[in-house]
């Protein structure tokens, strides 16, 4: 058993030099790593583009910490710019967790390209961010994140991810603290969910609308009347709302502003 | 039951509360029998004053109303009922699944405990409500096999008592069937 | 001596972005599906993780997991057939309901669901409880698969297969793992196989399994129907119905009904459907559901 874990066993494998258990009858103070900052991040896909964005405001209870805390970010780019990055992750959730799975995405992401010499594909990014969050499996990074980029084939791509890394190819997705606000009116606007075809048919036999990829134009607008409307009836978001959008040409950001209060 | 012991294997579960009109009752040992007769009593006082029988959803607004009283009286009775019965005047058969938390709820069929994760999946499949008395009984012997087979508790057998437009009878039901798991 | 290391040693949170080994880890080739995970400085870790994740002791708990299943398989003379739902719940969040909870452990180049409808070789596995144990570790399962393959030149039974996810869970027991997983194949060896293994520990071969918050629902209708001489037909339609029985009973079962059949040349996926057309069909063509009006 000790050597599949990989570690020894009887718990003094984790190098603290400040808190090797002692005696066992020693009560243990609360450990409670994690905080919530709030805000909320949402991702959707087109035939030749991806969206993210994400709100801007940073919370801790209910004060606000700070209005300008980006949550989505180029990945694998050259310098602090992101130049040439062609994947985006969001983290929502816990900011300090969202900024080191970033930190070392970005490195696996850079250190595959500069060993392999060709930029890692979205797909096998997506996969490496799974095992990254699964590695910290028995103690999570408490974030939700999307992950945005152009598929093999040039598609817009977006995977979505729960804390320990479970993961799904969707065609949109909004997580964080508005998540239950924002994904209902996607469901309904992207994927035409309870749309059906008017004169179709009567009663059951009513057909029901097909989704299909949605233009630009289109996408963007949704993104800020899903936010715009957030922002009306959630407290943790607000201030400013990133929008990063992947295209062939490239990755470009913009920022929208949102009511204050 | 009481503590890991079985007392009685065939214990009468079900009590007629008038001549077309049957209760099953479970829960709290003491409550359940005590609460059944209480209702009983109380049905046939009624019909006695008034020389009228009560129809079943009758009985069933009543059942439910002493339990949500109950309920808000120091010691409530802990009693899960199905009442079952067909109105002599208009032939039709009335099913109720009744809660201690006195739900009343009208259905074409019901169970109560673990039976309901059970069984529930299989009366949505098979069940229809032109089913004759002997297809009812196929449906009701299929049900026991399910339990028979991945019930994690033996419960003993069934007793069954039929409803219909002339009365409440006892019906012979082979419990010594073996039924094992695919 | 204690105090002596603790001078000279380093405490954790500087080894935390770039440690020698991470550095290490960073330049290695393939994304190591590695057995290292990172354990919270705490006496009592499994508690640790379910006072943070498991919102059925601590339903205020912080970090919802995705949960909540129904899925079946089961052995017929065609070989095997299985089925689940598409729900992902977080607590009473429905997360998605788009999950593709059948997953196939083959040769991880293969692994992808391609449309055309030749037989894809490999094994099933499926996936109950937390989505991201399964996927993972069913992941880890194709990694050792196609090991097995390459060093063997043979591929590896089903028996072999279970075994190593048995082994595997086992040696996490305790740590808070949740998966019940069936794995399904059909080898030369052993012909049509299906092994029910689970986060306890637990390695079963069967005819039939349902694991999930719905398989007492999917076992109803299930046990009910079930022969081994069903025809391919029969079985493909059994198994869709058992999995919508559990999808109107059970508030954690829904969405789509994904369906797969594994016979000797491999497996082939049969739809992905959405359940409430189905559902409908079924009441109005066949009269069954009679709690539900159809009224609108």
């Amino acid at each position: 058993m000790t050597s599949i874990m990989g570690h020894p066993a009887g718990g003094e494998g984790i190098g603290y030099s400040f808190s090797q258990p002692t005696a066992a009858n020693v009560k243990q103070h609360g450990f409670y790593p994690y905080t919530d900052n709030g805000g909320s991040t949402l991702g959707i896909t087109g035939s030749d583009f991806a969206i993210l964005a994400g709100d801007t405001r940073s919370t801790s209870g209910y004060n606000i910490n700070s209005r300008m805390v980006p949550k989505v970010f180029k990945i694998g780019g050259e310098d602090e710019t992101g130049e040439g990055a062609q994947i985006v992750l969001s983290v929502v959730g816990f900011a300090a967790d969202g900024d080191a799975l970033r930190e070392r995405l970005d490195a696996m992401v850079k250190m595959y390209k500069y060993k392999h010499g060709k930029p890692m594909s979205v797909s096998a990014c997506a996969q490496r961010l799974s095992t990254i969050l699964y590695e910290k499996r028995f103690f999570p990074y408490y974030v939700h994140a999307i992950l945005g980029g152009l598929d093999e084939e040039g598609k817009g791509a977006l995977y979505s991810y729960d804390p320990v890394g479970s993961y799904e190819r969707e065609q949109c997705r909004a997580a964080g603290a508005a998540a239950s606000l924002i994904m209902p009116f996607l469901d309904n606007q992207v994927n035409f969910k309870n749309q059906y075809i008017p004169g179709s048919g009567e009663g059951h036999a009513l057909e029901a609308k097909k989704a299909e990829p949605l233009p630009q134009a289109t996408v963007e607008a949704l993104v800020r009347d899903a936010f715009s409307s957030a922002v009306e009836r959630h407290i943790e978001v607000g201030d400013h709302l990133q929008v990063m959008i992947i295209t062939r040409a490239g990755i470009q950001e913009v920022f929208h502003p949102l009511k204050k209060d | 039951m009481r503590g890991p012991t079985i007392i009685k294997a065939e214990d009468d579960k079900t009590r007629a509360l008038n001549n077309h009109t049957l209760m099953a009752f479970s829960g709290e040992a003491g409550d359940t029998v005590q609460f059944a007769e209480y209702i009983q009593a109380n049905i046939q006082l009624y019909t006695m004053r008034n020389d009228s029988e009560l129809s079943t959803p009758a009985v069933g607004n009543f059942i439910r109303g002493e339990l949500a009283r109950s309920l808000r009286s120091r010691s409530p009775y802990t009693v899960n009922l199905l009442l079952g019965g067909v109105d002599p005047a208009t032939e039709q058969p009335h099913l109720y699944w009744i809660d201690y938390l006195a739900s009343l709820a009208p259905v074409p069929y019901a169970a109560h405990g673990y039976a309901q994760y059970y069984c529930l999946s299989l009366l949505d499949k098979h069940h229809n409500p032109n089913i004759n008395l002997e297809e009812g009984m196929k449906l009701l012997e299929m049900c026991t096999d399910e339990l028979k087979r991945r019930l994690p508790i033996d419960y003993k057998g069934v007793l069954v008592k039929v409803v219909t437009k002339d009365g409440v009878t006892e019906v012979p039901f082979d419990n010594d069937k073996v039924v094992r798991a695919a | 001596m204690d105090k002596l290391v603790a001078q000279y040693s380093r405490p954790q949170h500087q080894n935390e972005l770039y440690s020698e080994q991470e550095q290490q880890d960073l330049s290695q080739t393939l994304p190591p599906l590695s057995l290292k995970f990172s354990l919270p400085p705490v006496d009592n870790r499994a508690s640790f993780l379910r006072a943070m994740t498991d919102d059925h002791s601590n339903p205020s708990c912080p970090i919802k997991l995705a949960h909540g299943t129904t899925t079946l398989a089961f052995r017929f003379q065609g070989g095997i057939i299985v089925c689940t739902d598409s729900r992902a719940t977080a607590g009473n969040w429905i997360a998605s309901q788009t999950v593709k909870k059948v997953i196939p452990v083959s040769r991880l180049s293969r692994g992808e669901d391609k449309p055309s409808n030749d037989p894809t070789p490999g094994l099933l596995g499926t996936m109950a409880g937390g989505a991201a144990d399964c996927q993972y570790w069913l992941r880890y399962l194709s990694q050792q698969c196609t090991l097995h393959e390459i060093r063997h030149k043979r591929r590896i039974t089903v028996a072999a297969a279970s075994k190593i996810l048995a082994n595997l869970t086992y040696a996490y027991k305790g740590y808070g793992l949740s998966m019940g997983t069936m794995l399904c194949g059909v080898t030369p060896q052993e012909g049509p196989a299906l092994y029910y293994i689970d986060s306890d520990g637990t390695r079963l071969p069967g005819n039939l399994f349902c694991v999930g918050s719905g398989q007492t629902f999917a076992y109803g209708v299930l046990d009910s129907n079930y022969r081994y001489d069903l025809s391919e037909e029969e079985a493909l339609a059994l198994g869709r119905r058992a999995i919508l029985a559990a999808m109107h009973r059970d508030a954690y079962s829904g969405g789509f009904i994904n369906c797969y059949h594994v016979k000797e040349e491999g497996w082939v996926h049969h739809g992905f459907d959405d359940m409430n057309p189905i559902f409908w069909k079924t009441k109005l063509d066949h009269g069954e559901f009679s709690n539900v009006t159809s009224e609108l």
